[in-house]
């Protein structure tokens, strides 16, 4: 590699802070992008760092702006992850994180908490249906179409209707839970 | 095996308990004759509900549960976690912090990669290589021991900075160890290149076009085998792979010979980079002033493990303690690739194709074949599959 004595220089090591702020505005310009993508539920998006940008999307616009990023090939989906706000706050969101380089667009579907539901997005993005397996096992939100509803990580004998990741339920000293939401 | 009676319809079962490595899986293969003609998978034996536990838990506290969700690549768990919380905290580890946890995560993906080659190579039947591999590792095995104490669940990061200081002796007992390692990686490239045995097993077989590696979501060095570029460590480098940086190792032909190439070649890279930190290691503190509670807030932490992009996003309420964490492993990705690499090829590739991602696969020590419409039931072992392999290529 030629970069070892170079880097020595105190001129390119300045080079690469610069390439460092390069970076960030790279992922700026990327979050433009997807905002420009993403037109129609823009104006309620927030930056909570400076490589990412939050869209909040409802639930039957799903489909519509995963569809945006991905005909644009915007980025990878990286991750959904379930978040349950707790029994007072009756809500939940799912959180699509896409990712790009280095900037991250979460969609973020906000979903009442007794009655959570969302499209599949595996009809565009085969490779999501780890992730919905996941959510709907963990955090009991349902996943219209996805192609195979069965548990991925939750054993065969658990209690349905009990979901793991929710707040209200409590694991019991012993490892278990309490089975606070079966009744 | 051609056969004039009407083909059925069979279902494998492979897995899921298997004690000796990580992570034991379920998948079933519906097979035609030979042809995988479906594949479906049932995780979650080892589920721990470690992301639950940690919303009982401190944020130190949940530094070592994290640690402890992978033995191969505990490191990567800690320092996307600890990078995390600390963004949140705002609070910047030491550059000579940063420097040794890179040098950590390198050694751990030197580690972690020769453990892979030995594996594949077993699973190819192919055990003098799987000697050698494994007898080699050990050298970082114990320069990990030496430098943290410990060979699995190294426990460097704290939060705000590292716990061990890197020493003149350490240095170069690290440079001799790589110096014999450089050597030996040099001769099994030479191996998984030109062996022909070896190379019947790997070359044209599980391709995947760099669209196919797109759709299919691959990532890490699967999907660098496809010449798809994507690496954590140059999209969006992290920790002192700024000041540090490494190049993405790619490789054009998407089969199993390619995912071997990256793997190996990767090594060489972090040779490059551990030998990089060592001659020019930043002077300065190890840990910066961490607060007990973490300010209200939301991130999302990314960084290359062995195995590919992992994916970390932490909640804080504000309190001694988050809200939610949420760690998405390399593997979720890549166990849903095998499930489609995989229709189409012969049962006796499953085994090696299964390897080609780096999973946590040897779990899968019980094969039941059904017959479907005879509901028979004959028991197979992973080991009888991998012996069918290697007997079905000596054919």
């Amino acid at each position: 590699m030629s970069t070892e004595p170079l880097l020595q220089k105190p001129e390119l090591v300045l080079a690469l802070s610069q390439l460092d702020r390069c970076r960030l505005c790279m992922a700026e310009t990327l979050l433009e992008a997807a905002k420009a993508l993403l037109q129609p539920w823009a104006a309620e998006s927030t930056l909570p760092e400076p490589n990412r940008m939050d869209v909040p999307i409802p639930a039957a616009d799903l489909l519509a702006a995963v569809k945006a990023l991905h005909d644009a090939r915007w980025g990878y989906l990286s991750a959904i992850t379930g978040l349950d706000l707790g029994p007072e706050a009756g809500a939940m969101e799912a959180l699509y994180h896409f990712c790009m380089g280095a900037a991250v667009v979460t969609l973020r579907v906000r979903l009442p908490r007794d009655e959570a539901s969302v499209p599949s997005v595996c009809g565009l993005i085969p490779s999501a249906s780890f992730f919905e397996r996941e959510l709907s096992e963990m955090f009991g939100v349902t996943v219209t179409d996805t192609p195979d509803p069965s548990r991925l990580f939750l054993p065969d004998d658990w209690p349905d209707g009990v979901y793991p990741l929710r707040k209200d339920f409590v694991m019991s000293p012993t490892g278990g839970g309490n089975g606070a939401q079966a009744e | 095996m051609p056969t004039t009676e009407p083909r059925e319809k069979f279902i494998v079962p492979i897995g899921p308990q298997h004690p000796a490595l990580k992570e034991p899986g379920h998948f079933e293969f519906t097979v035609d004759g030979e042809i995988v003609t479906g594949a479906t998978a049932r995780l979650g034996y080892v589920h721990r509900g470690i992301e639950k536990g940690t919303e009982d838990r401190s944020w130190v506290q949940n530094l070592y549960l994290l640690e402890r969700i992978c033995g191969i690549c505990s490191h990567s768990h800690a320092l996307a976690y600890a990078l995390g919380v600390e963004k949140l905290a705002g609070v910047e580890a030491p550059p000579r912090a940063q420097a040794i946890r890179v040098l950590v995560a390198e050694l751990e993906r030197i580690h972690s990669h020769l453990l892979w080659l030995g594996v594949a190579a077993h699973e190819a039947g192919f055990d003098t290589l799987f000697m050698y591999s494994w007898r080699d590792r050990e050298t970082v095995m114990d320069l990990l021991e030496n430098l943290t104490g410990n060979r699995v669940n190294y426990s460097a990061n704290v939060l705000g900075g590292v716990k061990f200081d890197v020493s003149v002796e350490q240095a170069d007992a690290i440079r001799r160890g790589l110096d014999f390692l450089e050597e030996r990686t040099q001769h099994y490239l030479t191996v998984v290149t030109t062996d022909s045995m070896f190379l019947r097993r790997t070359r044209g077989i599980a391709t995947m076009s760099k669209q196919q590696a797109e759709a299919l979501g691959v990532i890490g060095p699967t999907a660098r085998a496809s010449d798809v570029p994507r690496d954590v460590r140059v999209e969006s480098p992290y920790a002192a792979y700024t000041t540090f940086p490494v190049e993405a190792v790619l490789a054009t032909a998407g089969d199993l010979e390619a995912r071997f190439l990256v793997r190996v070649k990767e090594l060489f890279e972090s040779y490059r980079v551990i030998r990089e930190i060592l001659d020019r290691m930043p002077a300065g503190d190890l840990t910066a002033r961490m607060p007990r509670r973490v300010k209200e807030g939301e991130t999302v932490s990314r960084i290359e493990a062995p195995r590919g992009e992992l994916f970390y996003f932490i909640k804080s309420g504000g309190g001694d303690r988050p809200e939610r964490v949420k760690a998405r492993t390399p593997s979720m990705f890549n166990f849903a690739s095998v499930l489609t690499l995989a229709v189409g090829h012969q049962l006796a590739d499953i085994p090696m194709i299964m390897a080609g991602i780096d999973p946590c696969f040897s779990c899968n020590d019980r094969l039941v074949v059904v017959n479907r419409i005879g509901h028979e039931a004959d028991v197979w072992t992973w080991e009888k599959l991998r012996q069918y392999g290697i007997e079905y290529y000596r054919r």
